[in-house]
């Protein structure tokens, strides 16, 4: 100092720092490179490489493990008699097959996030807003895709003609119960984007499904199920939907004039990128054999930047992952 | 016809509004700014609760995710960061529902624009600080690919596929939920046909002169607003 030599104090921030102090920011200047690339390494559309490893669960009827990059997240499926003869309001006969479900509730899905798989979902808390929100989304996708043909649920029985009926008759069946599928979900690890790996997990995990045969006993007035492992069935699904979600990283505000506003829409976001973004696209995409690609569900909420245009993009970037993500889930 | 509205039904609370459509009846309340609790404090804005009541028995899962809807959009209409570290809260209590049995989903979708209608008006009513209006609209697509704005019961149970769509002044897609088997085609048209739906109930057409046909297109919203805020600056002409 003495000697006039001014040794500037280290004024630069380490990139953590930086991005803790203010993550907005830092986000901003990885995207407005001429090559945007996130601070995760990725390219905006750029999705992580699910790993799925089906059957890990020896007590379930399916089970999986699906990581998406730090995401990862285990599905269960327990399957659990429902007798018709409990049911308190049965359906009416006319009753198409694919309200069955719905209308019964053969499908629960729980989502458990109070695992300690973020700072932010302690273990033992009672589920919160957001684990409610994505357990309902869940249900509502697995009723509106039709994926589960009811017949595979019910557990039929033929009564045998009694000595009333006429010669000729032709033999009853009736249902005497239903098979109902319970679908653990639980979060192991949280880093952002948990619907696309919780829904992953669940698609995965009834493909791995494998119900027993099972028949009502007529003499017990029972259902009675074989031990048999080659005697049980898997669970066929008519289709794969996979869902994809966007955010949208915008430097809009109150206090800027609005044509200054900037956007990037970013895939697969990761926790970091979830809590700057505003904008949440999911886009569902299923196909069945050799049809067309349809939208099953597409849910826009929060913010204001995703445009027309800009949803016609990203259900094109879902499609590429939907397909990539198929093959992957079916050949794993 | 628009949808019936009530303004301020409630007394106690800073804002309230209740909105009638073919479909839903919804009461809102708004309270705020209002003492937020430390755990839902936010620095730089206020925090934004949606409490929504169904027509019977208590809120689960499905109100969960309504809420987070509703809050969503109304964070984006709202001027947050104006009240910072406060709680602006909302109440929603559905009083009617549609009596035909609909799919769960087509359910939900065709509860949010009447959600939605009753929260904006109840915050228009209380004075909160707004940095835009909205205005939702639900579309349906019938079997036969035919797209029908503002559906009835009927129509929406044999709906192959439902949108809720809500729209800012500026034409900024607020919010979509859109669920059914649909192409990107067939969700570009709705979208079309919903965005101009929005801008017909808080815009005024070019030509004021409106026959007697076009009764219909009246906007609505804008009228409603109007309305209010004759009302409540008349204190100035009559002082």
């Amino acid at each position: 100092m003495s000697n006039g030599v001014l040794t500037a104090p280290g004024l630069a921030f380490p990139r953590e720092t930086f991005a803790k102090l203010t993550p907005g920011p830092f986000l901003h200047t990885h995207l407005k490179q001429t090559k945007p690339l996130r601070p995760n390494g990725r390219t905006p559309e750029e999705f992580r490489q699910p790993i799925v490893n089906t059957g890990s669960l020896s007590h379930s009827n399916g089970s999986t493990v699906v990581r998406v990059g730090d995401t990862a997240v285990v599905c269960g499926v327990r399957a659990e008699v429902l007798l018709a003869s409990d049911i308190p309001n049965p359906p009416r006969d006319g009753m198409q097959d694919e309200e069955l479900i719905e209308e019964l509730g053969l499908l629960v899905p729980n989502l458990e996030l109070s695992t300690g798989c973020s700072p932010a979902n302690l273990p033992g808390n009672p589920p919160g807003t957001v684990a409610q929100s994505l357990s309902y989304r869940l249900l509502t996708l697995l009723h509106d895709s039709h994926i589960i043909n009811p017949a595979d649920l019910r557990i039929q029985y033929t009564e045998p003609p009694t000595e009333d009926d006429e010669t000729g008759y032709a033999p009853r069946i009736v249902t005497k119960a239903y098979w109902t599928l319970y679908l653990d979900i639980l979060c192991i690890a949280h880093d952002g984007n948990l619907f696309d790996a919780a829904w992953a997990a669940v698609m995965a995990a009834l493909r791995n499904t494998v119900l027993p045969k099972a028949w009502w006993d007529p003499d017990r007035e029972m259902i009675i199920c074989s031990p048999l492992v080659s005697e049980a069935t898997t669970l066929q699904l008519h289709s794969l939907p996979i869902a994809s979600t966007f955010a949208c990283f915008s430097t809009s505000s109150h206090l800027k004039q609005r044509k200054e506003a900037e956007s990037w829409i970013l895939a697969d976001p990761d926790s970091f990128e979830e809590e700057i973004c505003n904008d949440a696209l999911t886009i569902v995409l299923a196909r069945h054999q050799n049809a067309q690609t349809r939208i099953l569900r597409l849910s826009k909420t929060d913010g204001s930047q995703v445009n027309a245009e800009a949803v016609q993009g990203c259900v094109a970037l879902a499609e590429q992952k939907r397909a990539v993500w198929e093959s992957i889930l079916t050949g794993g | 016809m628009g949808p019936e509205i009530i303004h301020h039904p409630l007394v106690r609370a800073d804002g309230s509004a209740t909105y009638s459509s073919s479909l839903f009846s919804v009461t809102a309340a708004v309270n705020g700014p209002i003492e937020v609790q430390r755990r839902d404090e936010l620095p730089e804005e206020a925090a934004i609760e949606v409490n929504i009541r169904p027509s019977s028995g208590v809120g689960g899962p499905r109100e969960r995710w309504l809420e987070s809807v509703v809050s969503g959009v109304l964070r984006s209409v709202l001027l947050v960061h104006m009240n910072p570290r406060t709680l602006i809260q909302i109440t929603l209590q559905v009083t009617k529902e549609p009596s035909l049995k609909l799919r769960r989903s087509v359910k939900d979708i065709a509860a949010l624009p009447s959600l939605l209608h009753a929260s904006f008006l109840a915050v228009a009513d209380g004075g909160l600080p707004l940095a835009t209006t909205m205005s939702a609209s639900l579309v349906a697509v019938a079997e036969t690919g035919e797209t029908v704005l503002e559906p009835s019961e009927k129509e929406l149970a044999k709906s192959r596929s439902a949108h809720a769509f809500s729209f800012n002044t500026h034409g900024d897609l607020l919010l979509d939920e859109s669920a059914g088997e649909f192409d990107s085609q067939m969700w570009e048209s709705v979208c079309q046909l919903a965005a101009k739906a929005c801008a017909d109930t808080v815009q005024r057409g070019e030509d004021e002169a409106m026959g007697n046909g076009a009764a219909e297109k009246l906007p609505w919203l804008r009228l409603e607003l109007e309305d209010r805020a004759r009302e409540g600056s008349a204190w100035r002409e009559t002082t």
